[in-house]
């Protein structure tokens, strides 16, 4: 039977061996105290204790319309006379909305119970620039500034101690939305190139000093803020890459993920791990659904390799035994322009659709169906649920950090949307 | 205690012995300096400045180069950096084409059902006929439709190890910089535009053009296939414009977000309707283009793209907006609003010309304060460019692999994410990432003998599948299958590819063959180091002196004095001795061990 690697049953054995896969993680680097440290923070949030938010972006600005198809609405195929999907095409989930054809996983989860459907959600004045309106999604800031992510700022808030690995973002560059204060998130892409490999005989002259940062006693103190930020990330990369890479080397899934798993198999793996991760954030990246031109072939490709994996995540979540500890949460920067443009495609649109999914989530549809046909002076759908409120739902309703008004900057009243409260 | 003051001071009498200009640390302006933008004096001017104006007019330069500005006075250097000057260029080769391209290629379709489509609607698709009779009867047509994207990919490789090799030997390196510059702002990337050709003529656009006019070149870029492509430009017509190209122009290109309306954004994109391009030339379609009174920005007329263009630089915000992203790249990422409008005026003052900005930027008491030396983190290829620069190559190393590499650490060229290209500064840096940049290093100097060329090996194991069942003897269908797993399979996997006229598993396949038939091999020599020779030649007599020679020369932020000891110490270890007289017959391996730790420590980073 296969040794299971876990941190928590750690053993001052399994930290030294540790030292060999990550330059610096030695034993003297990786001390016990830090995982206590880390379970300290969680045990601090007791009604979340353990529980994990997995934010999922669709990048791209994703066609909600085709995504979850309103078949039952003639409005619906008199815009879209070229690219709506024939009632036949469609999975249906009741006598009015069906599913697009691939995404076998989300209709699964809707019949279970366990996918919340969240309709029109955007927010006042909306942006229709990619960048702009994902800074937006990514801050919580609508039309304002802010240089924190809401999930960074998130983390400040759950643990102000900032004990590391306490976000991972999956991806080649930092997200703004885990952008945070006090915290360094661990951000990486591929967990097998997360390690710097170094030769033996280098193990000394790499080995960081006790104190990390801070310089000797005879040097002044770090005056270039690009270079103390340089030693900041060398730190948490120290003590990240090798727990991140054991972690990768022990999971073994038979779960098929699809042919794009997304990232959503090294977050299983994290997980499975025991990583003292509490928010995780990942993207289908590089604006995949900005489908301008000839959308449907592209688009269903998409919502099925999308579908795949986050059912798939779930059901390697029950295998881990975690199931009940994780919710994901999925959304895009914006929806599309309800009637279709003359290239067969859409272009940039305003409210959208919002999926969460999950063991404890109470499935179903919340929030306001908007009109077809009162659409804005553009012909795009107005939000009917101020997108901030989703966010207040997995703050306040699953993560439990019952007042969000600072954090998002105003009053957003979360859904009931879990089944323990 | 006192041994420690003993080596500092050595080590500065080492220092400054080797280069009389030079003091242990960083040398800048004082702090009063900062948002200065008056020129430095002559006297001002010392090895430190010469080098850092090099490393980044330029991609940095062994000591004897930086030596050579030094000996210039400021306003010399500069203009020999930004003016070209003295130096000639025209001896660096042009790009060698492999000779991929078929005339029937032209118009590619969008997609692969748009190519089975058209094949099976008139017979024939990319200058191949549908076989009259048979099985798969559109497959050679799908064979094609994929060799394209393979072979074009590949190439486009190609391309961008030629745009690597002139930055790394041309005497004019900001030009290739400013074209690194221009291709991170007017940001296409190969897997939409799909035509290696496009993007090599859009190169050398920015080579050409990239220190002239911002209009001209504004005017240039918009009219460029490889920009009318990536940003549907083609698709926009009369009675139907898409927005896309009109939005990125403003909001990307010229002004940034604020400065205009949806409205305006709807206007613009009807005056470049019907711009298109034929191949590779620029077309405007008339009865495409809508022609009709447009307002724009206040201004009403019969506009088209290039009068928007002109309107678009008449806004103040243009050249704020312009003039501040040149700042940020070529100097610090904090720029003040007060610095960012006298920059702004200075373009403007001057028509857009962009060489009397960079002159001036080159020249300012602000660029050489201690806000702006030592603190610009280097992107990815400017890491590699500059590593190779500084170990004195004379052609980029075929391993590791320059594209995969610099991918690997966020920034491939002809790759950029989006439409609004890289990120830059501490985006560049995550934890992985740092790991990543360290790991460049040990793969330069101790090239991996078990690396396999990613344009003659593909990493796709699908690919690899099919061909290994196809060597076997398999059928078509019975290779192509996917690789079964426990369970159910996911939807994506049963939804294969059921048309029996083609499969695009074996397309997949046989393309990827076709396509390294024909795209010539880039050449897999590693880096031609001596760092042996480096350190006997410069007459170092011991450890310490070795390790801070190296240090100076490879990098612009020393390490901490507790790195440097390690080093040391290492050093001591690996050679036996602290005498380099003693140990000169194997120095090779322990110098690229030390220059492995220095290119591992967070301040290599910086430039």
């Amino acid at each position: 039977m296969k040794k299971h690697f876990s941190f928590s049953e750690s053993s001052r054995r399994d930290l030294l061996r540790l030292g060999m896969y990550g330059i610096g993680v030695s034993a003297a680097a990786v001390p016990m105290p830090l995982f206590a440290q880390a379970a300290a923070a969680l045990a601090g949030q007791s009604k979340s204790a353990g529980k994990i938010l997995v934010v999922l972006e669709l990048s791209g600005g994703n066609d909600g319309l085709n995504t979850l198809v309103p078949y039952g609405d003639d409005a619906y195929y008199r815009l879209r006379p070229n690219i709506g999907i024939p009632r036949k095409e469609v999975r249906p989930i009741d006598d009015h909305f069906g599913f697009s054809r691939g995404m076998a996983g989300f209709e699964r989860l809707y019949k279970s119970g366990n996918l919340a459907i969240v309709h029109g959600c955007g927010y006042e004045n909306p942006s229709f620039s990619h960048f702009t309106s994902m800074a937006y999604w990514h801050t919580a800031a609508p039309n304002s500034g802010e240089p924190y992510g809401w999930v960074g700022r998130l983390a400040d808030e759950m643990a102000p101690e900032a004990p590391p690995n306490f976000i991972v973002n999956i991806d080649t560059r930092q997200s703004l939305a885990v952008r945070s204060r006090h915290h360094v998130p661990v951000v990486f892409d591929d967990p097998n190139k997360f390690s710097q490999e170094v030769f033996f005989d280098e193990r000394e002259a790499l080995k960081p000093s006790s104190e990390g940062v801070k310089p000797s006693s005879n040097e002044a103190p770090i005056a270039n803020p690009s270079r103390r930020f340089l030693l900041d990330t060398a730190q948490s990369a120290r003590q990240a890459s090798a727990l991140v890479r054991e972690a990768w080397s022990r999971y073994h899934s038979p779960v098929d993920y699809g042919i794009v798993g997304l990232d959503l198999p090294k977050v299983a793996a994290l997980i499975e791990a025991g990583m003292p991760t509490r928010l995780y954030y990942t993207a289908y990246r590089n604006n995949a659904f900005d489908t301008h031109v000839f959308q449907n072939d592209t688009h269903k490709r998409l919502l099925t390799y999308a579908s795949d994996a986050v059912a798939a995540f779930l059901k390697d979540l029950e295998r881990i035994g975690r199931a009940d500890d994780v919710v994901v949460m999925v959304f895009s920067e914006f929806g599309r322009r309800v009637p279709e443009n003359v290239n067969l495609g859409t272009d940039h649109g305003a409210a959208n659709l919002m999926f969460v999914a999950g063991k404890q989530v109470k499935g179903g549809q919340y929030g306001t169906v908007p009109s077809l046909t009162k659409m804005d002076a553009g012909d795009n759908l107005v939000f009917t649920t101020d997108f901030r409120r989703v966010y207040a739902t997995m703050i306040a309703g699953w993560l439990g950090l019952k007042d969000t008004r600072q954090l998002l900057n105003g009053e957003f009243e979360p859904f009931d949307m879990f089944r323990s409260a | 205690m006192l041994r420690r003051i003993e080596a500092v001071l050595i080590a500065a009498a080492v220092a400054t012995a080797i280069h009389p200009h030079a003091a242990i640390a960083q040398s800048a302006g004082p702090a009063g300096w900062q948002n200065d933008l008056k020129p430095i004096a002559p006297a001002d001017w010392n090895y430190d400045f010469a080098a850092h104006l090099l490393e980044r007019a330029g991609f940095g330069g062994t000591p004897d180069e930086v030596q050579a500005l030094a000996k210039l006075t400021p306003a010399q250097a500069v203009a020999r950096l930004v003016r070209f000057q003295g130096t000639d260029a025209g001896h660096l080769p042009a790009f060698d084409h492999s000779g991929i391209h078929d005339p029937g290629l032209e118009p590619f379709p969008p997609s692969r059902p748009a190519v089975t489509d058209q094949a099976k609607k008139n017979g024939e698709a990319l200058g191949i006929k549908v076989k009259p009779a048979g099985s798969r009867r559109v497959q050679p047509v799908v064979n094609e439709f994929f060799y394209w994207l393979r072979a074009s990919a590949l190439e486009t490789n190609r391309v961008a190890y030629w745009w690597a090799n002139r930055m790394l030997t041309s005497p004019q390196p900001l030009r290739e910089k400013m074209a690194l510059f221009w291709h991170g702002h007017f940001a296409v990337n190969e897997p939409k535009v799909r035509d290696y050709r496009k993007l090599l003529d859009q190169l050398e656009l920015f080579e050409a053009q990239g220190t002239g006019n911002f209009r001209d070149l504004m005017v240039a870029v918009a009219q460029d296939p490889a920009m009318l492509t990536f940003l549907d430009a083609g698709v926009n017509v009369k009675g139907a414009a898409n927005e896309n190209f009109a939005r990125e122009i403003m909001e990307m290109f010229t002004m940034g977000v604020g400065h205009y309306t949806e409205t305006d954004i709807r206007e613009a994109a009807r005056a470049f309707t019907g711009w298109n391009y034929v191949d590779l030339k620029f077309v405007v379609n008339k009865d495409q283009h809508d022609d009709g009174e447009k307002t724009f920005l206040g201004k009403t007329g019969h506009f088209d793209g290039v009068n928007v263009i002109d309107i678009i630089m008449q806004q103040p915000a243009t050249a704020d907006f312009i003039a501040g992203k040149i700042y940020r790249f070529f100097v610090r990422e904090e720029l003040s609003p007060q610095l960012q409008k006298q920059l702004g005026s200075l373009l403007r003052d001057h028509d857009y010309q962009i060489t009397p900005l960079l002159e001036t930027i080159f020249l300012s008491r602000d660029f050489y304060s201690p806000a702006s030396v030592g603190t610009h983190i280097k992107g990815p290829v400017e890491l590699a460019v500059s590593s190779y620069r500084k170990l004195g190559l004379g052609n980029v190393p075929g391993v590791p692999d320059f594209n995969v590499a610099t991918g690997a650490l966020g920034q491939r060229l002809f790759a950029p994410p989006t439409v609004a290209g890289w990120g830059s500064g501490t985006s560049w840096i995550t934890p992985g990432l740092l790991l990543e940049r360290a790991n460049f290093g040990r793969d330069v100097l101790f090239p991996d003998i078990n690396f396999l060329p990613p344009d003659r090996y593909t990493a796709d194991p699908e690919v690899r599948r099919v061909a290994d069942r196809i060597r076997q003897g398999m059928d078509i269908s019975t290779a192509t299958k996917p690789d079964g797993k426990s369970g159910d399979l996911a939807e994506s996997n049963m939804a294969a590819d059921r048309d029996e006229d083609f499969n695009t598993r074996y397309g997949s396949f046989r393309s990827w063959q076709m396509a390294i038939e024909r795209v010539k091999p880039i050449p897999r020599d590693a880096a031609q180091i001596n760092l042996s020779r480096m350190v006997l030649d410069q007459h170092l007599k011991d450890t310490t002196q070795v390790v801070d020679y190296m240090i100076h020369r490879f990098m612009r932020v020393p390490a901490s004095g507790e790195a440097r000891e390690k080093m040391i110490a290492f050093l001591n270890k690996e050679l036996g001795t602290t005498d380099i007289s003693v140990a000169q017959t194997y120095l090779e391996d322990p110098l690229r061990l030390v220059l492995h730790l220095i290119m591992s420590q967070p301040e290599y980073q910086l430039g």
